[in-house]
């Protein structure tokens, strides 16, 4: 009993340290966030002159929002940031969580050479390849300025990643034994695929959709090689009149920055569940 | 495992939804995407602006030029440096009719990419338009002039006598001004900006570019004959940037000193000059800067004229595209643009009222300029510019930057200063000219 | 089942990797081979015609020391960042699987770095140092507060590696969190009833079961470190002095602002080609490990 008590008691004890850690290591993290927030409500005299008052000598305004909103033209911008990064994110899960299906799976050497070659890639600096990438697309074959391009190239440079993460995920919690009585019950290795493997890999799924999605969300590179139009531009490259060589305006991309942060913030909490739930466990006992 | 099944059907759905989404917005693409568009009569040219601060200018006349010509205006603009940029575009195929350049620009990409331009009624009536061999390939957008801002407010409530700046033409008199900013209770009466644009793109290109014979001492320099350390003009410049240095605000930790707050201080009268250029402003009004603010040479002791004299000419150039991306009716309703910024009067208005830019060409009058290009306006119609130097290399302000930074941060002297101007240009390839 | 013939094979390769690969080669492995070849011009990123001007980009890139100080630094910056993301991110994840009250909440907010984008970051971060930090250090009159560190060469070394812990230890802790759900709680708790202290069931159950993890995120921030580019953009620009400018920045600028684009692709290539050694020298480790425990 009393040993019980002395356990509890500790782990209390050390669950207030950890609270305390956390909520200091919190503040370090949201410390920026808290600028922003701060200053995006305020003129930009006053955000040069008094970065820290929570109110400068202008005033309150929000002002800094619809102004940042008719700059980027944000309704528009948005739903082509929301159709390119749900449609690319959703084709990478898809086509990597296959592919590190059959390189796992089996030792041939088409597998090896492609895995090779995806975990090479992801050291190519970007900057390599963008003239060569829009010289073949947008020169050869003149299919730049469509949003299908993009989400096609998206998919390409994020699958070696992706790939990647659920090698070692299936490497790891995929129990091979799982498979083979799924074999032995009759199912194809493509029955086996959708009904087993890519189940257990949620945390996985979960993972990767939240950091693809939000490097889609944010890239603009890119974006802005692929789309020289108007009409199809992301939020990163509308944002992108806010910095100029001789005047950066500090409130208006504190605003975009807030504006365009909360849809996936939002994708974060929700798929949050997914990545907590440990199903591996469950699935081996079962 | 129904609920996570769940969650994959609502996920496939969403995905053919944005599919036919997808596919369903990108056939229209196509037809814009087409350059040439002759058959539905409508001319379609799109436009790249590389100055950000007047691009929601931009955008509101483009809407009101294609209400009232029928010509659709698409107005684009890059944070990306504008040669980056050109070169993302050119290797796409996908040009602008209509591009908005720095003379360096129009050197290298004029040849092959742009259309000469000389038969067009406007060259008559500017100095600033640039040729590449004879034929004339940018229009010039706007006057740019360098010298020193002052707040003229800031100090005549120190002096309390009108601030007439020709008195302090000589760095003595500047000095001697200075120190009575000093003794009327302004600590530290200048700013410096450290960004390498300003130090060795601006500020240092006037050693070059005051030279008697600028070409000469160019050449000089990449052949090792001319030399820094004892030259006259980068000794006057020097001497000058050294009293800067003296009275900087941010003396003790120049390198940290923010632009936007030595913009402030200026426009506000905390201090009361900085070097810059009449670009300044779109900085300086968004505070609340005092009324009487303009622009000075550079006060020099070396009696040579040119702190008589503001350094600038014309600045950011159109070109139009020459390419077989461009059709002719897209070339001539870009030319026919050029001309309406020249000679009609919603042209004009754009230019010198909404942008606030100084006018390129002899008849735009410009009355509501802001007091940086007011004085801008002011030198150059007196002839008093001392012109740009356009070729140079396109390292030099980020290696020449560096070394500036460092003399600025006390990290080295006037000597060693000069001795790495004199090894960059000694080690790069000359840029034709 | 003929599960050795080609056919069967070939046909397996294509229904699961068929269109990866595809995608794969169009968007990477194609345009990097045309890269390859313009690193044997002397192309200036505009014009249309591009010289063959055989290895003297390669020449060039040795001789230019500006790049091999830009890499050196890199080397410096990424070994110290790494350390320091790996150890933040474990910690992080450590704390935030103990069922602490609000770990969620936690879990999400150590996260929110991440979702801005790299430029945005660097000018947000700008303005904390240059501004915050300074109006908040003469306000205290604390000194190494008072000026802004981005001034001084190791101060902008210092502010590139806070940043990037500050970014990347929120993802990587997403990792190592699904690292920790991944271990079976009935080993941990089997090691429990055996005696093992809670540091011994630590390192000696749960670290080495998470090996996969430790592999992803060290060859993740190897790989991201190296190639720093956005951040060093918008936080110091190379400033001061040039005392910043990381390799990637350098072969950019080589390529785009100096117009020297074979010599700047060819630079790139070394940067690849340094950061592909060290990246995959390190996953062998990882799997070598992985295959011990």
């Amino acid at each position: 009993m009393t040993d019980n008590k002395t356990a509890a008691r500790n782990k209390r004890i050390s669950h207030i340290v950890m609270f305390v850690i956390l909520i200091v290591m919190f503040f370090a993290f949201i410390f920026p966030f808290l600028m922003v927030i701060i200053n995006v409500f305020k003129t930009k005299a006053d955000i040069t002159s008094d970065p820290l008052s929570l109110l400068g000598a202008h005033g309150f305004t929000l002002q800094n929002f619809p102004e940042a909103m008719k700059k980027m033209n944000f309704w528009r911008s948005f739903g082509n940031s929301a159709v390119i990064t749900i449609t690319s994110t959703i084709l990478t899960i898809i086509f990597s969580a296959m592919t590190a299906f059959v390189i796992v799976r089996n030792k041939w050497k088409a597998c090896t050479l492609l895995f090779s070659l995806m975990v090479a890639s992801m050291v190519i600096p970007f900057q390599v390849l963008m003239i060569p990438l829009v010289s073949l697309y947008g020169g050869t074959l003149g299919i730049l300025n469509h949003r299908a391009t993009l989400i096609f190239m998206h998919t390409g440079f994020s699958l070696a990643m992706a790939t990647f993460m659920f090698h070692g995920a299936i490497h790891t919690n995929v129990p091979v034994d799982l498979e083979e009585a799924a074999d032995i019950d009759g199912c194809s290795r493509w029955q086996t695929y959708w009904l087993i493997v890519f189940p257990l890999l949620k945390p996985t799924i979960a993972t990767v959709a939240i950091i693809d999605a939000m490097a889609f969300w944010n890239d603009y590179l890119l974006p802005s090689l692929v789309l020289g139009r108007k009409e199809l531009y992301t939020i990163p490259i509308a944002t992108q009149v806010f910095y100029g060589t001789y005047s950066t305006d500090i409130g208006l991309i504190m605003a975009a920055l807030l504006l365009a942060i909360l849809p996936i913030l939002l994708l974060y909490v929700f798929l949050q569940r997914y990545i907590v739930e440990g199903v591996t466990a469950g699935a081996v006992k079962s | 495992m129904k609920k996570f099944s769940a969650l994959m059907l609502a996920l496939l759905m969403a995905l053919s939804l944005a599919a036919c989404g997808g596919g369903g917005d990108t056939a229209p693409d196509t037809n814009d995407g087409g350059a040439a568009e002759s058959g539905g009569g409508k001319v379609n040219i799109t436009i790249f602006n590389s100055k950000s601060e007047i691009q929601s200018q931009f955008e509101e006349m483009a809407a009101e030029y294609s209400a009232a010509t029928g010509v659709g205006v698409e107005v684009y603009f890059s944070s990306d440096t504008v040669a980056a940029h050109m070169a993302t575009r050119y290797a796409s195929n996908d040009p602008y009719t209509l591009a908005m350049v720095d003379a360096k620009d129009i050197y290298s990409l004029g040849p092959e990419h742009a259309i000469d331009l000389s038969g067009e009624d406007w060259v008559a009536n500017t100095n600033y338009a640039v040729s590449v061999g004879d034929q004339v390939m940018g229009f010039p957008v706007c006057v740019e002039a360098r010298g020193v801002m002052y707040n003229a407010d800031a100090i005549e409530a120190i002096t309390g006598t009108p601030f007439v700046p020709s008195d302090y033409a000589t760095l003595d008199a500047f000095r001697g001004l200075l120190e009575t900013l000093v003794a009327g209770g302004m600590e530290s009466p200048v700013g410096i900006m450290k960004e390498d644009w300003s130090l060795a793109g601006h500020f240092l290109a006037e050693v070059y570019e005051e030279q008697d014979d600028v070409f000469g001492y160019v050449d000089g320099l990449y052949a090792g004959t001319s030399t820094v350390a004892d030259n006259e003009k980068f000794n006057a410049l020097m001497d000058y940037f050294d009293v800067m240095k003296q009275y900087n605000y941010a003396a003790s930790s120049p390198i940290a000193a923010e632009r936007e707050v030595s913009e402030q201080y200026l426009a506000e009268g905390k201090i009361a000059f900085m070097f810059g250029g009449n670009w300044d402003w779109s900085m300086i009004n968004a505070y609340d800067y005092s009324e009487h603010l303009g622009m000075m040479p550079v006060p020099q002791n070396l009696d040579d004229g040119a702190n008589q004299k503001l350094v600038g000419g014309g600045s950011k150039f159109f070109f139009i595209d020459s390419s077989e991306y461009t059709s002719d009716e897209q070339r001539q309703a870009a030319k026919d643009f050029l001309n309406w910024l020249v000679f009609n009067a919603d042209g004009n208005k754009f230019l010198t009222e909404d942008c606030a830019l100084v006018p390129a060409f002899s008849n735009i009058a410009a009355e509501n300029l802001d007091p940086l290009g007011a004085s801008v306006k002011e030198y150059a119609d007196a002839g008093n510019l001392i012109d740009n130097y356009n070729y140079l290399p396109d390292d030099h302000y980020s290696m020449m930057g560096a070394e500036l930074q460092k003399y600025l941060a006390g990290q080295q002297d006037r000597a060693a200063l000069a001795a790495a101007i004199e090894q960059y240009w000694a080690s790069t390839t000359p840029v034709e000219r | 089942m003929k599960k050795n013939t080609l056919s069967y094979k070939c046909q397996q390769y294509a229904m699961f990797a068929g269109i990866s690969t595809a995608a794969f080669v169009a968007v990477v492995i194609l345009p990097f081979v045309y890269g390859l070849y313009l690193t044997f011009t002397s192309w200036d990123g505009v014009s249309k015609d591009k010289p063959f001007v055989g290895l003297s980009n390669y020449t060039a890139t040795f001789s230019d020391a500006a790049f091999w100080q830009a890499l050196g630094r890199t080397v410096i910056y990424s070994a110290i960042s790494v350390i320091l993301v790996n150890v933040v991110a474990f910690a992080l994840a450590y704390l935030v699987t103990r069922g602490v009250k609000g770990q969620n909440f936690f879990r999400a907010g150590f996260f929110i770095p991440n979702l801005i984008g790299g430029i945005v970051l660097g000018y947000v971060w700008k303005f904390v140092f240059n501004r915050a930090f300074v109006a908040l250090g003469t306000s205290l009159s604390v000194g190494f507060l008072s000026t802004s560190w981005l001034a001084t060469t190791g101060g902008a070394m210092l502010c590139l590696i806070i940043v990037s812990v500050w970014q990347y230890a929120g993802y990587m802790m997403l990792i190592y969190v699904a690292g920790f759900m991944s271990v079976p709680k009935d080993l941990i708790e089997a090691a429990q009833i055996d005696g093992c202290t809670p540091n011994q069931t630590m390192f000696h159950v749960t670290v080495p079961l998470m090996t996969s993890s430790f592999v992803q995120c060290l060859f993740l921030t190897i790989t991201r470190c190296f190639m720093v580019y956005d951040v060093n953009l918008s936080l110091t620009k190379g400033e001061p002095f040039n005392t910043s400018v990381m390799a990637a920045m350098h072969v950019y600028n080589q390529a785009f602002t100096y117009k020297k684009y074979g010599v700047g692709q060819a630079e790139a290539l070394i940067l690849f080609l340094v950061c592909a050694i060290v990246g995959v020298t390190q996953v062998y480790i990882g799997k070598k490990a992985e295959v011990a425990a």
